[in-house]
C-alpha cells in the first residue's frame, strides 16, 4: 500500500474503491435478499446453484397427472372456511348426498339433545362430563377470554397471576368452523370420519351451548336445532383474539404482507444483542430447577453394553389390543382398568368371565359397546382374555 | 420377517463366550439417571491400565467368524448402541402415546443428519401406513388444472436432495417458566435432520398452472387426524418441497411415508405428513392446529396466529446433563461442540460464555453451512475445574441474533407455548457435573 500524495486523484480511487465493493454488494444480493415471506433470506437460483447446491436449469411442461372428478373433489374437500364456505348442506357419503326417505337429498341439521346423547357415548370418556376434560385429553369448557391476559408464574413478575389464562373452545378458539371441520375430520379419536354431518352439528351445538354461546341472541337449549343457515351467524367470544389480521378480503396478499412484516422485525417477537463484553450488570441471576420432570419412556441411559432383549413373542391378540383397545385401557387418565395393573383387573375377573364378556360386549360405565369398535364377539372376546392375561 | 429378538438372541451366544474381564469390561460403563446428576451415574469413559487386557489379551471378535453378509438384509445398529433411541414423556402427550412426541437423542448426534431410526415423532393419532399403491395426491382450487397424481406421476419431475432440519416450534417449551427437564434430550430433542429428496413443489405448480388470486394453501394429511395447516403460496413457490427420500431412503412410516410436504425452516406441524390433498385459495382456513394451537398467547391477551419460521437458535451439546465433563482432568484440552440452526436463513457465527453471558468469545462453525440445516460449532478450551456458566448464542444472515431468556419473555411473556429460541445455559461444577439453568430476572 502506497500513500497517495494528491488529494483529488485519493478521492477518485476511495471512490472508485467505493463503487468496487457496492457493485460486489449487489451481486451477492442478487443471489439472497431479505424478501422471503417469513421475513428471512430468499436464496435464489443463479449460474446453475442454489446456495451450496447445483441444480439442473431446465424447465420443460410436464403434464402430469389426470383431471380431478367433481365427486373424488367433493369426497375429499370436507374443510370449512370461518365464512362458512364447506358447511355441509347435506349428510354427504363418498362424494354423494345420501338421500332421506322421500329420496332426496337428506338435510344435514343437528341438536343440542342428539348432540349431548353423542357426546356422552362417544366423547365423554375422554373429554370428561359437559366437557370437563380432567382425563388427559383437552378439556372443551372453561376459562374466560379476560383471563387470557394473565402470565402465570414468570419468576420475573412481581405479582404472579393465580388465575392462569386457560385456552378453551368459549375462551380461545375464534371460529366455530374450526370446531365443525375439526369434528368432522378427526374425531372421535379411536375412529375419525365416522360421524355423519348432521351428527357433527349435532356436536357442536352441544358443545356451544356447554360453552354458554348463544346464536343470534338465542340460547342454546336442548331442542335447539343446528344447521348450515344458523352456523354462519355464530360468534365466538374470542373471534378477535389474534393479530396480525391475515383475512383482508379486498386484497387477499395484504394478509400475508402483514405476517411478514412482523416476522422481519425481532422486536415483534424477542431478539437478541450482539453484545461481547460486560454484558450484564451486576449479578448474573442463576435459576435453577426447582421441579424436575423426570418421567420418561424409556429411562435415559448412556450405558454401552451388549442389549439382552425380553425373548417374549407377542400375543397373537396383541397387535388388535393395541389397535382397538388401548386409547382406553392403555391410559389410568382414562378411568378404565389399564391393562398391566393387577388390582385393577382382579376386580374385573372377580365378576365372572361370562360377566366380563356380557358387560363389554353390552357396554359398562363409560365405555360403549365392544368399545364403539366394530369386531366379532368372538374376537372381543379373544381380546379380552390377553388382556386378563396380561394383568395377571 | 425374522424378529429382532430372534437376531439378538442369536448373537447373545456369542457374547456369553466372552472372557470374563472382557465381560466386565464392557460393564464398566454406567447409567446415566435422571435427578440430581451425579458422576457416578454418567456413562465413564474406559480408564487404562497397564498391560491392558484389552491389548494382550485376545479379542473375541479377531479370533472367530463374524456374522454373515447376510444376517440383517436391512442393517440395524451395534448392539452395543441400545440406550441411543428416541424416548418420549406423559408430560407431552394428550392422555397416551398416540397424540404425542418421541424425542431424538440430541446428545448422541453427531453431525448434521439425524438417522432416520432417531427422526423425532410427532403424531396427532398415531403413525399411518399408507399403502403406496393406493396413495393419490389430489391438487385443487384456485389452479388452472385440478387434478390426481401418483407417486409414479410425482417421481417423474426432476427430483432435488437437499439438507434440512425439522423442528417442532414446542421445542424447549417446558422452561418458558423456569428450568424443568435436566437434559438435553428433552429440551432440544424435538428436532431433527435430514438430507430429504423429492420435488420441488414450484415445479409441480408451475406444471399445474396457479390461478392469479390464489394466495393461501391448504396441505392436508391422510392419517386420521389430517392435520390441514395453511401456507402462503409465496412459500409454496420459494423452497417448499414434496419429498418422498429420507436420507437415501423411502421416507420412515413416522415421516410420512409416502410423501410429505416439506417448508424448511417452518414449524414442523406445517411439514404435513401422509400428504394426501393441496387446497388453493384466496382466504386463510384458520384449521384447528393454526387456531387453538400453534398460535402465541401474547401479555395483551391476544395471541399471535400464522407464525410460521423457527427463528435463530443453538444450544451446546457436548458437554450437556447427559454428557458432562466429569471424566476430565484439570488441565485437559476438551471440545465444546454444538448445534445452530434457523428457519430464516444462514448461521454466520456463534459466540460462546463462560460465565452467564457476561462476556463472550467467537466459537468456529465446522463442516458444511447450509441454509435452514443444522450447523456444527466448536470451541476448544482447557478445562480449569473452576464452575462454569456455559452458553452459545448463534447469529444468521438476517442479522437476527439469538435472544437471552429476558430478552425475549420481555416481548412475548411465558405463555406462548411455541417458538421459545432463548439461550440455554449449562451450569457446570467442580465436578464436571452438568445442569440445566437458566439465567434471567427472578425473585430469589
Amino acid at each position: 500500500m502506497y500513500i497517495l500524495e494528491n488529494t483529488k486523484l485519493k478521492a477518485s480511487m476511495i471512490g472508485l474503491g467505493l463503487s468496487l465493493s457496492l457493485g460486489l454488494t449487489l451481486a451477492i444480493a442478487a443471489d439472497s435478499s431479505k424478501t422471503a415471506v417469513d421475513g428471512g433470506i430468499k436464496y435464489n437460483t443463479k449460474d446453475g446453484k442454489y446456495t451450496s447446491y447445483y441444480v439442473n436449469p431446465v424447465q420443460v411442461k410436464y403434464n402430469n397427472g389426470r383431471a380431478a372428478t367433481k365427486k373424488e373433489i367433493t369426497a375429499w374437500n370436507i374443510d370449512v372456511m370461518p365464512d362458512g364456505t364447506g358447511l355441509p348442506e347435506f349428510d354427504m357419503k363418498h362424494g354423494e348426498p345420501v338421500l332421506g326417505e322421500d329420496g332426496k337429498p337428506k338435510k344435514a341439521e343437528g341438536s343440542v339433545a342428539l348432540g349431548n346423547e353423542l357426546y356422552d357415548a362417544q366423547c365423554a370418556m375422554c373429554h370428561g362430563d359437559f366437557g370437563s376434560g380432567g382425563k388427559g385429553y383437552p378439556s372443551l369448557v372453561g376459562g374466560t377470554v379476560g383471563s387470557l391476559k394473565n402470565q402465570l408464574m414468570n419468576p420475573a413478575d412481581e405479582n404472579p397471576s393465580m388465575d392462569p389464562p386457560q385456552k378453551s373452545i368459549g375462551s380461545y378458539w375464534p371460529y366455530a368452523s374450526t370446531l365443525f371441520w375439526y369434528i368432522q375430520d378427526a374425531m372421535p379419536f379411536p375412529h375419525p370420519k365416522s360421524l355423519t354431518n348432521s351428527e357433527t352439528y349435532a356436536i357442536v351445538a352441544y358443545l356451544l351451548s356447554v360453552n354458554s354461546i348463544t346464536i343470534d341472541g338465542k340460547t342454546l337449549d336442548d331442542e335447539y336445532v343446528l344447521d348450515k343457515e344458523k352456523f354462519k351467524k355464530i360468534v365466538m367470544p374470542n373471534a378477535n383474539g389474534f393479530y396480525p389480521d391475515v383475512d383482508t378480503k379486498k386484497d387477499p396478499k395484504q394478509g400475508v404482507k402483514n405476517m411478514t412484516k412482523l416476522m422481519s422485525d425481532p422486536k415483534n417477537f424477542g431478539g437478541g444483542t450482539k453484545c461481547m463484553k460486560n454484558c450484564i450488570k451486576g449479578k448474573v441471576p442463576v435459576l435453577k430447577i426447582a421441579n424436575e420432570l423426570n418421567d420418561f419412556h424409556p429411562a435415559p441411559n448412556t450405558k454401552r453394553d451388549w442389549f439382552v432383549p425380553e425373548n417374549k413373542a407377542a400375543h397373537p391378540m396383541q397387535a388388535a389390543y393395541e389397535e382397538k383397545c388401548a386409547s382406553c385401557h392403555g391410559n389410568a387418565a382414562i378411568g378404565a382398568p389399564v391393562v398391566g395393573d393387577k388390582d385393577a383387573w382382579a376386580k374385573v375377573s372377580a365378576k365372572g368371565l361370562e360377566n366380563v364378556y356380557k358387560n363389554g360386549i353390552m357396554g359398562i360405565n363409560g365405555m360403549p359397546p365392544k368399545g364403539g369398535q366394530d369386531m366379532s364377539d368372538d374376537d372381543f372376546k379373544k381380546i379380552v382374555g390377553y388382556m386378563l392375561e396380561s394383568s395377571k | 420377517m425374522k424378529k429382532i429378538s430372534e437376531i439378538f438372541k442369536k448373537d447373545l451366544v456369542a457374547s456369553t463366550e466372552l472372557p470374563s474381564s472382557r465381560r466386565e469390561f464392557f460393564k464398566k460403563t454406567a447409567v446415566y439417571s435422571v435427578g440430581a446428576v451425579a458422576a457416578a451415574n454418567v456413562l465413564s469413559p474406559v480408564s487404562l491400565k497397564a498391560d491392558d487386557q484389552a491389548i494382550i489379551g485376545e479379542a473375541p471378535w479377531g479370533t472367530k467368524l463374524g456374522d454373515l453378509v447376510t444376517k440383517n438384509p436391512y442393517g440395524l445398529p451395534s448392539p452395543y448402541e441400545h440406550n441411543n433411541v428416541r424416548r418420549a414423556t406423559d408430560l407431552l402427550s394428550s392422555g397416551d402415546f398416540y397424540a404425542s412426541v418421541s424425542m431424538t437423542p440430541i446428545h448422541e448426534s453427531e453431525g448434521i443428519i439425524t438417522p432416520n431410526g432417531l427422526f423425532f415423532t410427532r403424531n396427532h393419532g398415531g403413525t399411518a401406513h399408507v399403502d403406496p399403491n393406493e396413495f393419490r395426491l389430489m391438487i385443487h382450487g384456485k389452479v388452472k388444472r385440478e387434478v390426481v397424481l401418483t407417486l409414479e406421476d410425482l417421481k417423474k419431475y426432476p427430483s432435488e436432495s437437499r439438507i434440512y432440519f425439522i423442528e417442532c416450534p414446542a421445542n424447549g417449551s417446558t422452561d418458558w417458566r423456569g428450568p424443568q427437564f435436566n437434559n438435553l434430550q428433552f429440551l432440544k430433542g424435538m428436532m431433527s435432520s435430514a438430507m430429504w429428496t423429492g420435488v420441488m413443489l414450484k415445479t409441480v405448480l408451475d406444471d399445474i398452472g396457479l390461478e392469479k388470486d390464489a394466495v393461501w394453501m391448504l396441505a392436508e394429511g391422510s392419517d386420521n387426524a389430517g392435520n390441514p395447516r395453511t401456507i402462503p403460496v409465496e412459500k409454496a413457490l420459494d423452497d417448499a418441497m414434496l419429498v418422498w427420500g429420507q436420507n437415501g431412503e423411502a421416507l420412515r412410516a413416522e415421516q410420512g411415508y409416502p410423501l410429505r410436504l416439506l417448508v424448511p425452516g417452518w414449524e414442523g406441524n406445517l411439514n404435513t405428513k401422509w400428504l394426501k390433498r393441496l387446497e388453493f385459495s384466496d382466504k386463510p382456513w384458520h384449521s384447528k392446529e393454526e387456531t387453538s394451537k400453534y398460535t402465541m398467547l401474547q401479555k395483551s391477551g391476544k395471541a399471535i396466529q400464522y407464525f410460521w419460521v423457527n427463528e435463530v437458535n443453538s444450544v451446546v451439546t457436548s458437554p450437556c446433563p447427559e454428557k458432562p465433563w466429569t471424566e476430565l482432568k484439570v488441565g485437559d484440552m476438551v471440545e465444546i461442540e454444538g448445534l445452530a440452526w434457523s428457519g430464516q436463513g444462514t448461521i454466520k457465527g456463534v459466540d460462546i460464555t463462560f460465565d452467564g453471558g457476561n462476556n463472550w468469545v467467537e466459537a468456529k462453525l465446522k463442516g458444511l453451512v447450509l441454509p435452514k440445516s443444522w450447523t456444527r460449532f466448536s470451541y476448544i478450551t482447557k478445562w480449569d475445574g473452576k464452575p462454569m456458566l456455559l452458553a452459545s448464542r448463534s447469529h444468521d444472515d438476517t442479522g437476527n441474533v439469538q435472544p437471552t431468556i429476558d430478552e425475549e419473555t420481555s416481548v412475548v411473556g411465558v405463555e406462548s407455548v411455541y417458538h421459545r429460541n432463548a439461550i440455554v445455559t449449562w451450569q457446570i461444577n467442580e465436578k464436571g457435573e452438568c445442569s440445566n439453568v437458566h439465567i434471567r430476572k427472578h425473585k430469589a
